[in-house]
């Protein structure tokens, strides 16, 4: 049997020199802490209590009340059998209760005293402790007498009841409910402790006109830890009367002993001077208290207030006993249910999201929209790093915050783990300091990481603890009346308190919301290893494809020029062999092999465009200017060469771009652009436009901002705007087959081709006289790839 | 004295006339041997009777294509110093890849346009008949082969 925990005597307490009285000692707010909640050497007043040696049940203590219940002083009992107050006959039953029951530490009803003369009737309590009979004698009172109320009754259905709640908070419900109704108290509270040890009104049951403190939470500091401690080792706590007188022990030490009796496990025991001002300041006139433990651990209390002073007969404290009991047997099983719902609430809610994104092809599903993560969890926000960026829900850090979160996490062994690879707080700024800018959002962490190449992560934030939960005595009310120890002893005052202990904190994150976050991980890697797989499938398809394309193009070319030339060839034979051919005959001859080679140019434009979109970009530093000069080679003009001039007003910037196919767009440009020069010495204009740069957009598609703009202006015969889409079209010629030097009509779409594989748009801007400006743009060109 | 041999693969009628009006035109002397398919080609150089002065070679014919016959003799120690002249209509680069690759000696785009196809062909013969010098053990094969009994 373990000694009661008692702190060791500190020489500057008043009370360290001899027995300690609440009456005579009572305590201050400074050493409070310190007080002997154990032996306070006092009793409420409305009882009586005997301390009876073992051996022969002589008196050794009694309670200085003694001759209102007995009608003798304290001095008279001393020394004298229990007979003496008792009767032989109820002697007889003390001795027979004290052998043969299991009453060490645990309070016994053994028999009712009844009503003599003065002295109302009594029901005699008894218990063991360290080596002496405490017999406690109470009022039966309330019609007790003959059984009127069917306590086993009510009892045994309440535990039915209890039974079939579904998850924890509705079986706390059913049992505030249970306790009340077999109470008839004004408000049954189950009160939860949190892993920090402040406490949370999880369920209630209360007279109709009473405020709701459901939901309310309450500083570690209410329920300080010598009452936490004595919660462990008792079944309840009745103060009927919390207002009510104390009487002490005569003597207050054991004459045999000369120790203070232990009052642990006493109904009677005064109540700590600061806890009866607590609950008056509440305006709480009585108060009963059953513990809810969880695997020899204090879990909750069943804390029932009464607004007036009331009794609680003995048949009644067993029966709410016998409730707590029940409570404390259930309550893993309930827990269990509980984080069942939970954890099939959190994987239903996951698995929709992760159905969603396999459906979108993307994870910022994820964030977006309803359902989110935050959807299942209880949690203020959510973060998923994917693609090289956050994809946010609910209130999280800025990007750059979670930037170096992300750059702290990867360092962390944890998150690295290969069985639960997790970082899981509650205080996020006492690991990582810079955590502090953001633990009023952000204080709990819960992240998982997605792919450690990609450093892709998903991050679930929760609040401080103070900025989300309803503290009672909540500063703005208006505080009660307070008794001769202040304010200190009200719910406000100890909030106030107690805030510093529990900033940059959160809520705890359960096993339950760990193990759904991995299981969402396994999940999400699942989806992404399937969705590569397919991926690395398509390409193998299209590289395949590709080829096939590519050889069918060539082959096609090959077959078509063969005939070709052989038509090509036989008519010029005609032409040489018949030189008497008539000019009609000759003209048609010639038409066929002009025919002929126009159709091997086609040709050759289709074999080139078919291959413009699939080949590789090769991009390398470039110097446009240098690449212009070659196009102007290749199209076969030289600058200022008398009938033309080919002006660049100003130095192009450099780009990292594919030479060969920037070089083509340019010279296809020139091309068209000397092509349809207006009569007389013609002015063609290389520029470009800087992103920051003003100046006419003209036709600018929006795609274009943010990009250097190009063009080739040339002050030709212009097109037409209802032309302006068409011109791009693959052989599509605004003009006579031989007009403007002839031409197949490939040029601007393999200008349009390559810009776009520049990730670019190409536009222009003309009209018919006014000459043709073309602009492009080339963002892949201006992003520098990693040497 | 038996001219020297130019093997020809040319699986089109009308292209291998002109490549022997192209020949007439240069007043070449030569033998044009011609052989339809890539296999026919193989066959005729690994009979062995006689080394051509060099191998005119189409691409893409049937039943066995030029590049079997180029690879099949750039393998070979006994052809392996014959040149290959490949004249295509194939502009694909991986063509052009795959014949240097493996030994080719000159590659030239066959032209639609009769007039250009008859000046590609004078400037090849001009080239590889007069313009450059081929091994002399050319001449000397060709002497076995003529001394040898019939």
């Amino acid at each position: 049997m373990s000694t009661p925990i008692a702190p060791p005597p500190d020489a500057s307490l008043p009370w360290a020199s001899g027995p300690y009285s609440i009456k005579r000692h009572g305590v201050s707010l400074t050493n409070c802490d310190s007080e002997p909640v154990q032996t306070p050497g006092c009793i409420q007043a409305h009882g009586a209590l005997l301390v009876l040696r073992l051996s022969d049940l002589a008196i050794l203590q009694v309670s200085e009340n003694s001759v209102e219940f007995f009608g003798e002083t304290p001095e008279a009992l001393a020394g004298r059998k229990v007979e003496s107050v008792v009767g032989a006959e109820g002697a007889a039953r003390l001795r027979e209760v004290i052998d043969r029951e299991p009453i060490e530490r645990n309070s016994l009803y053994a028999l009712t005293l009844p009503a003599r003369g003065a002295a109302i009737a009594l029901d005699v309590c008894v218990h063991t402790v360290e080596g002496v009979a405490v017999v406690e004698c109470e009022a039966t009172g309330r019609g007790e007498e003959d059984g009127a109320v069917d306590y086993f009754r009510g009892v045994k259905a309440a535990v039915g009841r209890m039974q079939a709640a579904n998850g924890l908070r509705e079986f706390c419900g059913r049992v505030a409910e249970e306790v009340r109704a077999l109470s008839g108290l004004d408000r049954v509270m189950i009160y939860r402790f949190h892993a920090d040890l402040h406490g949370e009104v999880f369920a209630e049951a209360k007279r109709e006109d009473l405020a709701p403190w459901l939901g309310l939470h309450y500083p570690e500091g209410d329920i300080p830890r010598p009452a936490r401690e004595i919660f462990k080792r008792i079944w309840i706590r009745p103060l009927p009367n919390a207002a009510g007188p104390l009487v002490e022990l005569v003597p207050l030490a054991n004459p045999d002993t000369g120790r203070p009796l232990n009052m642990t496990h006493c109904a009677l025991r005064g109540a700590s001077v600061m806890y009866s001002e607590y609950l008056a300041n509440m305006g709480v006139a009585a108060s009963l208290t059953l513990p809810i433990l969880r695997e020899g651990e204090l879990w909750g209390l069943i804390a029932c207030h009464h607004y007036t002073p009331t009794h609680f007969p003995y048949r009644l404290r067993a029966a709410c006993e016998f409730l707590a009991q029940v409570a404390t047997l259930q309550l893993k099983s309930a827990e269990q249910s509980e984080h069942l719902v939970y954890r099939l609430q959190l994987d239903g809610v996951h698995q929709q999201l992760v159905a969603k994104a396999a459906r979108d092809g993307d994870l910022m599903a994820l964030t977006d929209r309803h359902p989110s993560l935050l959807d299942a969890m209880e949690a203020g926000g959510a973060a998923l790093y994917h693609r090289d960026r956050w994809w946010c829900a609910g209130k999280t850090p800025e990007p750059a915050q979670l930037d170096a979160l992300a750059e702290w996490l990867n360092t962390r062994p944890d998150f690295a783990s290969a069985t639960r690879p997790a970082f899981v707080t509650d205080s996020l700024a006492r690991d990582y300091p810079a955590g502090a800018e953001f633990a009023a959002m952000a204080s709990g962490v819960l992240a998982v990481p997605l792919s450690r190449a990609r450093h892709d992560m998903i991050v679930w934030f929760r609040p401080e603890t103070l900025q989300t939960v309803n503290w009672g005595g909540n500063p703005h009310e208006k505080p009660l009346v307070t008794g001769p120890h202040g304010p200190r002893l009200t719910p406000r005052r100890s909030f106030e308190l107690f805030t510093e202990s529990v900033q940059r904190r959160s809520l705890p994150w359960s096993t339950v919301e760990i193990d759904s976050a991995l299981r969402l991980r396994m999940l999400v890697m699942e989806l992404v290893v399937t969705r590569s797989q397919r991926l690395a499938e398509l390409n193998v398809d299209l590289t395949r494809s590709n080829e096939e394309l590519d050889a069918f193009a060539y082959v096609a070319s090959h077959d078509l020029k063969e005939p070709l030339r052989g038509i090509h060839r036989y008519a010029h034979q005609i032409l040489e062999s018949a030189p008497a051919l008539d000019d009609e005959n000759r003209t048609r001859v010639e038409g066929l092999m002009r025919l002929t080679v126009r159709m091997d140019s086609l040709l050759d434009s289709l074999l080139h465009f078919s291959r413009v979109g699939r080949t590789t970009l090769e991009l390398d530093k470039v110097d446009l200017n240098e690449v212009v000069e070659e196009a102007l080679e290749m199209v076969g003009a030289r600058r200022s060469d008398g009938t033309f001039t080919v002006g660049v007003p100003r130095p192009l910037p450099g780009l990292n771009c594919d030479r060969v196919r920037v070089r083509e767009i340019f010279s296809n440009l020139l091309s068209n652009a000397l092509k349809y020069s207006a009569p007389g010495p013609a002015r063609i204009e290389v520029g470009y436009l800087a992103p920051g740069e003003t100046g006419p957009r003209p036709n600018a598609p929006a795609e274009s901002a943010g990009h250097t703009i190009f063009f080739v202006r040339d002050h030709g015969i212009g097109i037409e705007p209802r032309h302006h889409e068409q011109i791009f079209r693959m052989f599509k010629r605004l003009h006579g087959r031989d007009d403007y030097g002839g031409g197949v009509g490939a040029g601007l779409t393999i200008v349009q081709k390559l810009v776009q594989r520049h990730g670019g748009r190409v536009w222009v801007d003309s009209a018919p006289g006014a000459g043709s400006t073309f602009h492009f743009t080339l963002p892949r060109g201006e992003t520098p790839t990693l040497p | 004295m038996i001219p020297g041999t130019i093997l020809v693969l040319e699986d089109c009628d009308e292209d291998f006339e002109t490549v022997s009006d192209a020949a007439r035109r240069a007043g070449m002397t030569h033998h044009l041997r011609r052989a339809k398919t890539g296999d026919e080609c193989v066959e005729i150089l690994r009979q062995g009777d006689f080394l051509p002065a060099f191998v005119l070679l189409d691409l893409n014919t049937a039943g066995g294509d030029g590049r079997d016959a180029l690879r099949f003799a750039k393998s070979d120690a006994r052809l392996r110093c014959v040149p290959f002249v490949v004249l295509t209509t194939s502009a694909n680069p991986r063509d052009l890849g795959f014949c240097y690759d493996d030994g080719a000696n000159a590659y030239h785009l066959k032209p639609v346009r009769h007039d250009e196809h008859l000046r590609v062909l004078g400037e090849i013969f001009h080239y590889w008949l007069r313009a450059v010098a081929l091994p002399q053990k050319y001449e000397a094969l060709t002497r076995n082969v003529d001394s040898s009994p019939r």
